[in-house]
């Protein structure tokens, strides 16, 4: 009873399923649910947050970060030995120097540290511009905390 | 101080040779220092030798530090930009010999069986 048994196998097969999916398009089932829209609730579309990355470059661009040009050998220059420079170590307990245009107040204390083991108070600096017009250096008083004073003819 | 010769600091290491850079440096914060306050003419003389000594010791530290670059990045497959062959932009951006002579199959194959002659009249 070969035959038989095979139409009757068969039928039911694509017939039941067919049932199936009539039944669970009527009851709503997960697997058919209709994708839910999302809700906006401002005006404005701002683009959302995705991935990112770290750099993880594959080479570097440079192959060695370039020294350091601005070290406190090239930020204090020389001394400025004008009369009036003088007049200032010997009254007012401040040094005159010639600086760097790119040193800032904080570079200069240190530098002057380092340099010459002196703690300065204060730092004054202003750009030169009027009597040397090639020239453009910064001048520093800096005060000693201490009461000495170094005298520059001495260094010699 | 004696006139500094560069293939001496050449045999030098890296840390003698920045060594010798801060105390060159020092002697020309001296000197400097000196130009201001008058003095001495061979003191004055000096600062241009000096100078010229911490350009040499800059050069051989910078020479050695390329060295040294190019062997650390010998195998590797991306070298950064400042050990590639600088040339010109314009070359950079040129095809490479190996791409500009490629040819398709259909050539090669033209070239092997069809090859230029050249003949002459004879006079």
């Amino acid at each position: 009873m070969a035959p038989p048994a095979k139409a009757t196998t068969k039928k039911p097969d694509p017939k039941a399923r067919a049932l199936k999916a009539a039944k669970a398009v009527k009851s709503g089932a997960s697997t058919l649910k209709k994708k839910t829209k999302k809700i906006r609730t401002s005006v404005t579309f701002h683009r959302p947050k995705t991935l990112t990355k770290e750099r993880n470059p594959k080479y570097p661009r440079i192959s060695a970060p370039p020294r350091n040009k601005l070290d406190h050998y090239q930020i204090l220059k020389y001394p400025l030995t004008t009369e009036s420079a003088m007049k200032k170590i010997e009254d007012n307990n401040t040094l005159v120097f010639i600086v760097d245009l790119r040193a800032d107040k904080k570079k200069i204390k240190a530098a002057v540290k380092k340099m010459y083991d002196i703690q300065a108070k204060k730092v004054n600096t202003l750009i030169r511009v009027r009597v040397y017009p090639n020239q453009t250096q910064r001048s520093l008083k800096a005060p000693q905390e201490n009461g000495g004073y170094v005298c520059w003819g001495q260094i010699n | 101080m004696a006139r500094i010769k560069v293939h001496e600091l050449r045999t030098k290491s890296k840390t003698e040779l920045l060594n010798q850079l801060k105390e060159l440096k020092a002697e020309l914060a001296l000197l400097r220092v000196a130009k201001v306050t008058g003095g001495a003419p061979n003191k004055l003389s000096k600062i241009k030798v000096v100078r010229l000594s911490i350009a040499q010791v800059l050069t051989v530290i910078s020479q050695k530090q390329k060295a040294a670059l190019r062997e650390a990045y010998k195998k590797k497959k991306f070298l950064p930009l400042d050990l590639r062959p600088k040339k010109t932009r314009a070359i950079r951006r040129r095809l490479t010999k190996h791409q500009a002579s490629l040819k398709t199959e259909r050539e090669s194959k033209k070239e092997k069986y069809f090859p230029k002659r050249k003949s002459a009249i004879k006079v």
